[in-house]
């Protein structure tokens, strides 16, 4: 990994695209700007994380448990469009 | 085309619903090509099914059946995807369903933070990121009001 040290206001450039900005610096929180082309997807870490993580214990459920959380769901909503 | 799945064993598709993910889904790279399959048995889930991995399929549902103003600002994402000519119905918003827990303490949950968005005119797929606090990505289902 690369590991550079820069003061608030100063900047990154990653390729030819990509300008990283610290625009400032309080406190533990860092404050960071980022151009980029539209296509380019930037997220936070840790949301990537739970979203990835979300997927791959979706992929891993028992089909039991999944016909019975379906039938658990169906009961529930369809009793309230009865109402 | 035959293709071979999770649920359903090998079964036959129609090649103009194959799905491609030009972004890839998180937590599969590599997998891009996908099916939407639903089964009356099992709904209202669907499974987001891979043409590559016969074990990859994901749960996935209707988030409105149980959150009806579940709505998403997805203008800027549209354009930025470059999809034009877009009519209100021809993007399907699916959320990944989970179970968490055991026997007396689980939980049905749905990522309402990172819903499948698909094109249905040119059968793309992206997994969109929410930022909006209000979504979890482990929403309850059965204890929506």
């Amino acid at each position: 990994m690369l590991v550079l040290t820069r003061r608030a206001e100063e900047k990154i450039k990653i390729g030819d695209n990509i300008v990283v900005s610290i625009l400032g610096i309080e406190g533990s929180n860092v404050k960071i700007g980022i151009d980029a082309p539209k296509e380019i997807t930037i997220l936070r870490m840790e949301i990537f994380e739970q979203i990835q993580k979300e997927n791959i214990e979706s992929a891993a459920k028992k089909m039991t448990d999944i016909a019975d959380a379906a039938r658990l769901i169906k009961k529930r909503f369809s009793k309230e469009s009865k109402d | 085309m035959k293709i071979n799945t999770r649920k359903f064993g090998e079964i036959t598709i129609d090649e103009k619903k194959i799905l491609t993910m030009p972004e890839g889904l998180p937590g599969f790279s590599g997998f891009e090509r996908f099916v939407l399959l639903e089964d009356p048995k099992t709904a209202p889930f669907c499974w987001f099914q891979s043409l590559e991995e016969p074990n990859l399929a994901l749960v996935i549902m209707d988030p409105l059946v149980f959150k009806p103003d579940y709505r998403l600002g997805l203008k800027k994402f549209i354009s930025d995807m470059n999809w034009t000519d877009m009519k209100e119905g021809d993007l399907l918003i699916y959320v990944v369903v989970n179970i968490i827990g055991e026997k007396e303490n689980k939980k049905i949950t749905a990522n309402l933070m990172g819903p499948l968005v698909i094109n249905s005119k040119n059968n793309e797929a992206v997994q969109v990121v929410i930022s909006d606090p209000a979504y979890s990505c482990q929403y309850n289902i059965l204890e929506s009001s």
